[in-house]
């Protein structure tokens, strides 16, 4: 996830506290010593209690599709070699998880599937990566309907799919590939924008996907939709 | 479709694993919300980044296997990636992109 990390006009540093919450990361900031939540951004203890930082678009991809879509990126220099993670023991086991409410999480699927989490206010949605793979998947958080699909560069992101308070209804063009609204113009989910057609050069509103292990998204929702794959 | 195994999708608190073979038992020091706050390890003991350097092309390259995943992130056209790897030993890195404080967190 990425985070703007200014509040009004002061900019802020994150520590990582040791702690958690909710089975993910106590962000502290160094100038308040307020707690933040990882997952939701929010500022849970403290003294800006309540607080919300600004969650921005970002994907989780692989090195060579992101530098493919995006040939003059930067990359955070390594000051060592670094092969792997230092944690693929624990991405492996399906058993080493969170503490909290465990168990009980464990009864709706494992605790270690990958879902791509959405929210607008309390309102989520998650859906597992193997219900997406490489399509688009359209979901209602509240009152405002949300497609979360995988773009060419490998990352999903997910857009409001209303436009001038019209709901667009896209669908996959099963000839070409293309994603299409009802009336025919053309969109590309990398940007959200619409590159063809009578909405030509109209933008979609993004929302923040967070790729999450269930375990985590569900202690912050308990009350999210799933999208599995399963009949619904 | 890619495999999950390639992608390293957490934003769990990966340390987990390590904390626990330090200390079994993580302690609880407090609740907020009713829920479990756990103390795994001192503030500060996995360390931020808070003066990240940049590479790109060829350099980049060099520092990075093509499977390796990325945390990507754009802003006023100014791209940027962090590798997970690298992520998984700090956590969160005190960045600034195209003139914006943000925070990379993973």
């Amino acid at each position: 996830m990425v985070y703007a990390r200014t509040l009004g006009s002061t900019t802020y540093t994150f520590q990582v506290s040791g702690r958690l919450w909710r089975n993910s990361l106590i962000m502290v900031d160094r100038e308040t010593g307020t707690s933040w939540s990882q997952v939701t951004g929010r500022a849970i203890d403290g003294k800006h209690r309540g607080a919300q930082l600004q969650k921005l678009e970002a994907i989780e991809t692989t090195w060579e599709q992101w530098r493919e879509a995006h040939p003059s990126t930067s990359l955070l220099k390594k000051s060592k070699e670094v092969l792997s993670s230092p944690y693929q023991a624990y991405f492996d086991d399906p058993e080493k998880m969170g503490l909290f409410r465990a168990q009980w999480l464990a009864e709706r699927m494992p605790g270690k599937t990958l879902v791509y989490g959405a929210s607008i206010g309390p309102h989520a949605v998650a859906v597992t990566d193997g219900a997406l793979g490489d399509e688009m998947v359209a979901a209602t958080l509240g009152d405002t309907p949300v497609v979360l699909a995988r773009a060419g560069d490998g990352g999903v992101r997910a857009f409001v799919t209303r436009v001038g308070g019209e709901e667009i209804g896209l669908r996959r063009n099963r000839e070409n590939g293309d994603v299409e609204d009802a009336g025919g113009s053309v969109w590309d989910l990398g940007t959200g924008r619409c590159t063809s057609g009578p909405r030509s050069g109209a933008r979609l509103e993004s929302v923040a996907v967070t790729p999450v292990y269930w375990f985590a998204w569900s202690g912050f929702y308990p009350n999210t939709q799933v999208i599995d794959g399963s009949p619904r | 479709m890619r495999s999950i195994g390639i992608s390293l999708g957490i934003t769990v608190f990966v340390f987990l694993a390590a904390a626990h073979a330090r200390q079994p038992e993580p302690e609880v020091v407090a609740t907020i919300g009713g829920d479990e706050v756990y103390k795994l390890l001192p503030v500060g003991v996995v360390p931020a980044i808070d003066d990240p350097e940049f590479v790109s092309g060829r350099d980049a390259d060099r520092q990075m296997r093509a499977e390796e995943p990325v945390l990507g992130v754009v802003i006023a056209g100014e791209a940027r990636a962090y590798s997970l790897w690298q992520l998984d030993a700090h956590e969160i890195v005190n960045d600034e992109i195209a003139g914006r404080a943000v925070a990379a967190t993973w």
